[in-house]
């Protein structure tokens, strides 16, 4: 019977032997997820569409361009504006779809101004 | 006499005990990489402190006034008004001694017409060594302002406000 149980244990510490036990702590957690990049990415986004931008403008390329290349994030947009995408008379609400994702976390937004 | 069965049991106990102490061997010599639970809460902390910064300097004073101040000190390069306000915010506290946050801040923007990026330096507290444990901290910001300089007129662009924060 002891024969029996220890040869089990052995077992059991071979599968721990055969892993690598690595922690991740609840504040590491906390700085991977880009909480403030993504609020600050829809706001200066939002903050474009209402001072009637298009995705013309220099800021479209600058947004897509800095993400990708200083915070390693795809970011894009679409605008759909009162008066230059739609009649404004039918619908007075501007719209944009805001797409995110920095490899870890990927965020998309379906945006209607109020 | 002794009972044959007797020897069974020792032969028994002897093997299970070295099948131990191999089991002990093997869990002694697992890897594990130990992260201590307070590893990372001063750089949450940091980075919290930083983000709430930047987003309190680019939050307009009042209504009629529709440039925040980190607006018009991009716009302007204002190098020391940074500085002073930056560097108040992070650093005091309730206390007679302020906080020691060191910082150094550059925002970044696209080149038109290589679609390149350009740097161009703010402010700092303290030169950058090399060994410090910073904190990066971003903000957008939309400027009207002729980037880079000298190229044609100016017009509404967005720039990234990087500030990298370290504890020294």
């Amino acid at each position: 019977m002891g024969f029996l149980v220890s040869f089990s244990f052995f077992f059991l510490a071979l599968v721990i032997n055969q892993s690598t036990l690595v922690g991740q702590t609840t504040a590491e957690g906390v700085i991977e997820f880009p909480k403030y990049d993504i609020r600050d990415i829809t706001h200066v986004i939002k903050e474009h569409a209402q001072n009637n931008g298009q995705i013309t403008d220099p800021i479209h390329a600058d947004i897509v361009n800095v993400s990708l290349i200083r915070k390693g994030a795809v970011v894009n947009y679409t605008l759909d504006l009162a008066g230059l995408g739609h009649d404004p008379i039918i619908d007075k609400n501007n719209y944009s779809l805001i797409h995110y994702n920095n490899g870890v976390t990927e965020y998309n937004e379906n945006w209607t101004s109020t | 006499m002794v009972a044959e069965g007797g020897q069974l049991y020792t032969i028994e106990g002897v093997a299970a005990a070295l099948i131990m102490l191999t089991t002990a061997y093997l869990v002694v010599g697992a890897t594990a990489v130990y992260t201590p639970g307070d590893a990372h809460i001063s750089d949450m902390q940091m980075e919290i402190l930083g983000s709430d910064a930047l987003k309190m300097m680019d939050t307009p004073q009042n209504f009629t006034d529709a440039k925040s101040p980190l607006r018009q000190i991009v716009e302007n390069d204002d190098g020391p008004t940074f500085w002073k306000m930056f560097n108040n915010t992070i650093n005091n506290r309730s206390g007679l001694f302020p906080d020691h946050i060191q910082f150094t801040a550059n925002y970044t923007y696209r080149v038109p017409s290589d679609n390149s990026m350009n740097s161009s330096f703010l402010n700092a507290s303290r030169n950058l060594t090399g060994g410090e444990h910073a904190v990066r901290v971003t903000k957008w910001v939309i400027v009207t302002k002729t980037l880079p300089p000298g190229a044609g007129p100016a017009q509404d662009r967005a720039v990234l406000m990087e500030v990298l924060l370290w504890r020294d």
